[in-house]
């Protein structure tokens, strides 16, 4: 069977895994328009500021060695331009044509592009891969001031970065928090002061309008009215399914490209997995492009194990992130914000713990701020909808742990009885 | 494949595994020297107490490992015997293992300069029965085929 993956990142990286497990006779190749091995997304803001570079083992997704290993025919520095799913053939931008029997659309996303006047100017970034990144960091000697848009993971991750590089940073967020749908209020009230503390000028509740300037960008101007003198910008609005090669196949598309329990699209030979798909979210009970790492891992395992035929679910997952800022770290998994879920919460001595918990009595979703050990633990309530009645009074325990459960339940799970 | 069954019924809250994880991490596997001179590593099985409970917990080893997943540049990984264990030498520190772990038993040691450093039990490399089995003094932790 030939195997073709559009994307070489964590879905794509899981997919040929997933495959060499089980078959070791597949051609699997891999087509990226980027020029690099597979590396860890989430370390851009540190290679920005040279904290890791390329030439470290450490930036990268696997080791070197890992496409000869799993015999991956790889074609980096071609982009896709059109797949026939009547004659499973791909097409590249040189014009050269591959063939697939089953075809894996790992694409990812891209950065999304606001409505802000002046994109186009010198000194205006994104980073959401290695070019933007070093992009950003040969232009770092000439911002004194930079304006960072949008207060998301990428956001006020470089924002803590770049203050920490002694650059000047504003950062300005739509929302009244930063990391808006990943924290509440008190949650985000930490990252805040962590923020100011670094010397972060933090602007909420406000966006911006234009950046002016003659040829690089000089000033920025917000919504409100304000204007900031900048001569760097960084655009971290998010990021959005790259959904056209999709779109333009006839596959079924919706905010990213639709899937089914089997990470399957509307066509039979074609699956999508990691940031491009759309697949089931367990807390919402619907399906959306959920764009994080461990999710893109998962699918891409399922994918290519429902490639070769296997008949594997794909169970659903929902939003989870961990991140630091400063001297805080948190982790939060699924809804954090609700009126109607039943709230546990609580909060002494810089730690801050919050359930949300449904009528079912099932979690929901979980805010942990510097006391995050036992997240998973949570992460598998989640997933599992799992029963928490009896076990909610020790949620805000400091010390929770397997010591609080149930005998009978905590020697099935240790032994890996119920998994 | 062989992991440590934990028999809570025999704990009685000793934290001899603990001592023993901790001295095999050392750097000079000397009990003294682990705990007085040498920097002191975080123990990999922690032992939980809630009156009458006491039981010993570490890394369940998962066929399907979610912190393997989770691991943003493969850090984590499943060594040549089937066990997870952590590149420390590019781990940094993201807690996404975790975040994943089903099982809690993810430590975070934060005392390197740059990187943070996931800790779990990586099920003594350099020896046959795993320190914290070999310390228990009655049975509380054995070696099995689970």
């Amino acid at each position: 069977m030939k195997i073709v993956i559009v994307g070489n990142s964590v879905a794509a990286i899981n997919a040929v895994e997933a495959i060499r497990e089980k078959d070791k006779i597949s051609s699997i190749t891999i087509i990226s328009d980027e020029n690099y091995r597979a590396y860890s997304h989430p370390l851009l803001p540190n290679l920005v500021i040279g904290e890791v570079s390329r030439s470290e083992d450490r930036f990268y997704y696997r080791r070197p060695g890992f496409y000869e290993e799993n015999k991956v025919d790889v074609m980096l520095g071609k982009r896709v331009v059109k797949i026939n799913p009547k004659t499973k053939v791909v097409e590249l931008d040189n014009s050269e044509k591959v063939e697939y029997d089953k075809l894996l659309l790992a694409c990812g996303g891209k950065p999304a592009k606001p409505p802000i006047d002046g994109l186009e100017l010198e000194g205006v970034h994104t980073l959401t891969n290695i070019k933007g990144a070093d992009k950003l960091r040969k232009d770092l000697k000439n911002i004194n001031h930079c304006v960072v848009v949008g207060a998301g993971l990428i956001g006020s991750k470089i924002a803590e970065k770049l203050a920490k590089k002694k650059v000047k940073v504003t950062l300005v967020e739509l929302a009244r928090r930063v990391l808006f749908p990943v924290l509440d209020d008190k949650g985000a009230d930490f990252i805040h002061k962590e923020l100011k503390e670094l010397g972060v000028n933090l602007i909420l509740n406000d966006s911006v309008k234009a950046l002016d300037g003659s040829n690089r960008v000089e000033q920025v101007i917000l919504n409100s009215g304000k204007k900031i003198n900048a001569d760097g910008v960084v655009v971290a609005v998010g990021v959005s399914p790259n959904v056209d090669l999709a779109k333009d196949a006839n596959l079924k598309v919706d905010k990213g490209v639709v899937v089914n329990d089997y990470m399957q699209t509307s066509d039979e030979n074609i699956y999508a997995a990691g940031d491009v798909a759309q697949a089931y979210d367990v807390v919402y009970g619907t399906k959306r492009p959920i764009p994080i790492l461990p999710l893109a891992a998962r699918q891409g395992r399922t994918s290519a194990l429902n490639m070769l035929g296997m008949d594997v679910k794909y169970k659903g997952g929902f939003p989870m992130n961990s991140i630091a800022i400063g001297k805080t770290s948190f982790i939060s998994m699924g809804i954090v914000d609700s009126d109607e879920l039943e709230i546990l919460s609580f909060e002494r001595d810089g730690e801050y713990r919050k359930f949300l918990i449904d009528e079912d009595n099932r979690l929901r979703g979980v805010i942990l701020v510097n006391n995050i050990e036992k997240a998973g633990m949570f992460n598998w309530m989640i997933q599992n909808k799992f029963d928490v009645s009896w076990i909610k009074d020790a949620f805000l325990n400091s010390d929770f742990g397997w010591k609080y459960f149930n005998k009978a339940f905590r020697v099935l799970r240790l032994d890996r009885k119920i998994k | 494949m062989k992991i440590v069954k934990i028999r809570e019924d025999n704990c009685i809250f000793c934290h001899l595994c603990e001592v023993a994880c901790i001295v095999e991490h050392s750097q000079s596997k000397d009990i003294i020297k682990a705990f007085k001179r040498e920097e002191k590593p975080i123990a990999r099985c922690t032992v939980e107490f809630n009156y009458p409970v006491s039981l010993s917990v570490m890394c369940r080893h998962c066929d399907d490992a979610p912190c393997i997943e989770a691991c943003q540049n493969g850090s984590m990984h499943r060594d040549d015997r089937g066990y997870v264990v952590v590149n420390p030498e590019t781990c940094v520190g993201c807690w996404m293992c975790i975040m994943a772990c089903p099982y809690g038993v993810i430590k975070r040691d934060t005392r390197r300069e740059t990187w943070g450093l996931s800790t779990k039990c990586d099920f003594c490399p350099d020896r046959e029965i795993p320190a914290c089995v070999e310390a228990c003094p009655n049975e509380a932790l054995t070696l099995e085929e689970l």
